[in-house]
């Protein structure tokens, strides 16, 4: 073969693999409205900055007439390339190829830019379309998972990994997604579960579409698996890219400086009128976010599930920071089960990845029910708690209204290691409601009395005047600073700059072990 | 010992009664029926409250439930009202605070489920909206 053969040989087997499983295979993808791994990274990538990867790569399997099956790329497309012009790793199964099954090499190929990825300190972003396990490669199918699994949780705090799921995601294939950092589902064609509903409807004569046990709405607002979901692949590449602004690639690096435009000492007038005068009734938080951060821009992690506390990334004065906060507008702003374990997994992505935690508080407690109670809401709840202590990031809280007993400790209070803790006036900072507490402290005081109605209500009105205000918790030092509310955004400027050389040691340990 | 027959709905029962000294109560004992399913039958049946979800919503139909357990405080809207995404149906006191429901989706209110001061538990119905 001459040089010039050789370079035209080149570009034919290059085309070969490129085509995937064919172009009856590609249009089988685009008429259930997915695209394909190669288009994907396309959309997913700045125009023109692809590497690929292990092209020529392919399997050695001879087992089930698999030696004459070609599988051009291995049935996943693997590189890296930029967003916004910062470096990522991403890897894409191919459906058209062998219904984009796992096997040894596929994931060997996968477990090079993992590999990669964390030698290089990039974040890896893996877009998962596969029907599971190549079964003619047996068990080197199932050690390529589990491959991938030891990788992803080593990788697990070094670089923000993201999952994306474009198709069929179930049984063990479902692991490698939920131990990386973020899980992205897109409604209609994403499904992922352990077993499918033909097994259920077999083993416990359940009745359930793939959809309903699986699907992208599923994950969001019922498990708490997938954290984030798109109406369809474009939308779904535009929330990756989103997201990614907020991270550092790695765990060495700040998270991402960008200049925003908005006044750092800019007033919110209306931050002054925003608390009903009656403390029973609720406000959207997000009305309060909105106000205090860069251009009003909150991106919500998680947004559909345990709305009850919300959690996501903002900036102010152009610096990410974390946020968590108790939403009063849904079932009171309680902490239970689920909103303890969304913000408990917020708050450590943030800690390891060096980004700033603001609290906004506003909670009456933790939900009463012995539906809580049995699904261990005291474990649960004690996640929040140890992922408070153990983050040694800055820590700033902002106490708008009620902070209550175990639920005030629960949200980053200064025992739990805040930095600086701010309140507004109409903080009520107390171990419990005036209600109860007036009940309990003046029982006899009350039974006592002629009229123990109007007594009791009296009692209410004292304890309420002395007690539920910020003052005694500011007395103590509890409260670094109570602030009229239209200053929040100059005072957590003033309070993250002071904070930025922030450091803090903990003792030398392999690991905590985090009660999960 | 005194013997009776009776006819229940065309069917005959044998019935000894017996009288107790001191004139008493008359026991009634039944015995050897001829159809016996039908002669001892409980007024109701001791165990099974209840379910709280009674009848299933049609399908199709916006079901909107408690979030959480607690106490209606007032109804804002009446069956056969149009709704629209983001009404608000009924205020809920749980937690000490007036947790305000909203519609999900928007149509008729078919049913509602509740009444003002009523206690709810988590995903009673309280609303089906169609």
């Amino acid at each position: 073969m001459s040089t010039r053969e050789k370079i035209a040989d080149l570009e034919a087997r290059s085309q070969r693999i490129e085509v995937g499983g064919g172009q009856k295979a590609i249009d089988k993808q685009h008429q259930k409205a997915k695209l394909t791994a190669r288009e994907r990274i396309v959309k997913l990538l700045d125009p023109g900055s692809f590497t690929e990867l292990d092209k020529f790569v392919t399997h050695r399997c001879i087992n089930f007439g698999m030696a004459e099956k070609e599988a051009p790329g291995e049935g996943v497309v693997t590189g890296y390339g930029t967003i916004e012009g910062r470096l990522v790793y991403v890897y894409a199964q191919d459906f058209t190829v062998l219904g984009g099954s796992l096997g040894e090499m596929h994931a060997g190929k996968i477990c090079k830019v993992l590999d990669l990825a964390v030698k290089t300190g990039v974040p890896v972003i893996g877009l998962n379309d596969s029907g599971g396990a190549r079964i003619q490669e047996a068990i080197d199918a199932l050690s390529g998972y589990g491959q991938i699994f030891y990788r992803n949780t080593l990788a697990s705090g070094v670089i923000p990994q993201l999952s994306v799921i474009m198709g069929p995601c179930a049984g063990g294939a479902v692991y490698s997604p939920a131990l990386t950092d973020y899980v992205f589902m897109v409604k209609d064609i994403s499904q992922m579960f352990i077993t499918g509903p033909q097994v259920i409807k077999a083993v416990t004569g359940e009745d359930v579409s793939a959809e309903d046990l699986g699907g992208a709405m599923t994950h969001n607002k019922k498990s708490g698996v997938a954290h984030f979901v798109a109406e369809n692949e474009e939308d779904c590449f535009a929330q990756i890219r989103k997201l990614l602004s907020f991270l550092p690639a790695n765990n060495l690096e700040n998270p991402p400086f960008m200049e925003t435009g908005d006044d750092p000492e800019r007033i919110a007038e209306e931050l002054n009128e925003i608390i009903p005068d009656n403390s029973n009734q609720a406000y959207d938080m997000l009305d309060v976010i909105t106000r205090v951060v860069d251009q009003g821009e909150f991106f919500q992690t998680m947004p559909f599930y345990a709305s009850n506390i919300l959690t996501g990334y903002a900036r102010i004065k152009g610096q990410v920071i974390g946020i968590i906060a108790n939403q009063p507008k849904f079932m009171a702003g309680c902490l239970d089960i689920n909103a303890s374990d969304k913000a408990a997994r917020h708050i450590r992505f943030c800690d390891a990845f060096n980004i700033p935690i603001v609290n906004f508080v506003d909670v009456p407690g933790y939900l009463p029910g012995t539906n809580q109670e049995y699904g261990g809401i005291i474990r649960h709840g004690a996640k929040l708690l140890y992922a408070y202590s153990e983050a040694t990031v800055p820590k700033i809280t902002l106490v708008t209204r009620k902070a209550y007993g175990g639920s005030y400790l629960a949200m980053c209070s200064r025992d739990l290691g805040a930095d600086q803790v701010i309140a507004w006036p109409t903080a009520e900072i107390a171990v419990m409601g005036a209600e109860g507490a007036a009940n309990i402290i003046f029982r006899k005081e009350i039974n006592a009395a002629d009229n123990p109605v109007e007594k009791r209500a009296e009692k209410i009105a004292e304890y309420r005047e002395q007690f539920a205000t910020p003052y005694v918790a500011a007395e103590r030092g509890f409260v670094d600073l109570v602030i009229e509310p239209r200053e929040t955004r100059p005072c957590l400027v003033n309070a993250l700059e002071m904070l930025a050389t922030k450091r803090e040691s903990r003792p030398a340990k392999k690991h905590g072990n985090i009660p999960l | 010992m005194k013997k009776f027959r009776i006819k229940v709905n065309g069917k005959a029962y044998e019935v000894e009664v017996e009288e107790i000294d001191g004139g008493g109560a008359a026991i009634p004992k039944i015995t050897a029926p001829t159809t016996p399913q039908t002669v001892v039958q409980p007024a109701a049946p001791a165990v099974s409250p209840e379910p709280k979800t009674v009848a299933p919503a049609p399908s199709g139909a916006e079901v909107v439930t408690a979030p959480m357990p607690g106490k209606i405080m007032s109804i804002k809207v009446a069956v056969g009202q149009q709704v629209k995404a983001g009404d608000l149906l009924l205020i809920l006191e749980a937690m000490k605070m007036e947790n305000e429901i909203f519609c999900g989706t928007g149509g008729t209110v078919k049913e509602i489920r509740v009444s003002e001061g009523a206690a709810v538990n988590p995903e009673d119905v309280l609303v089906v909206i169609a």
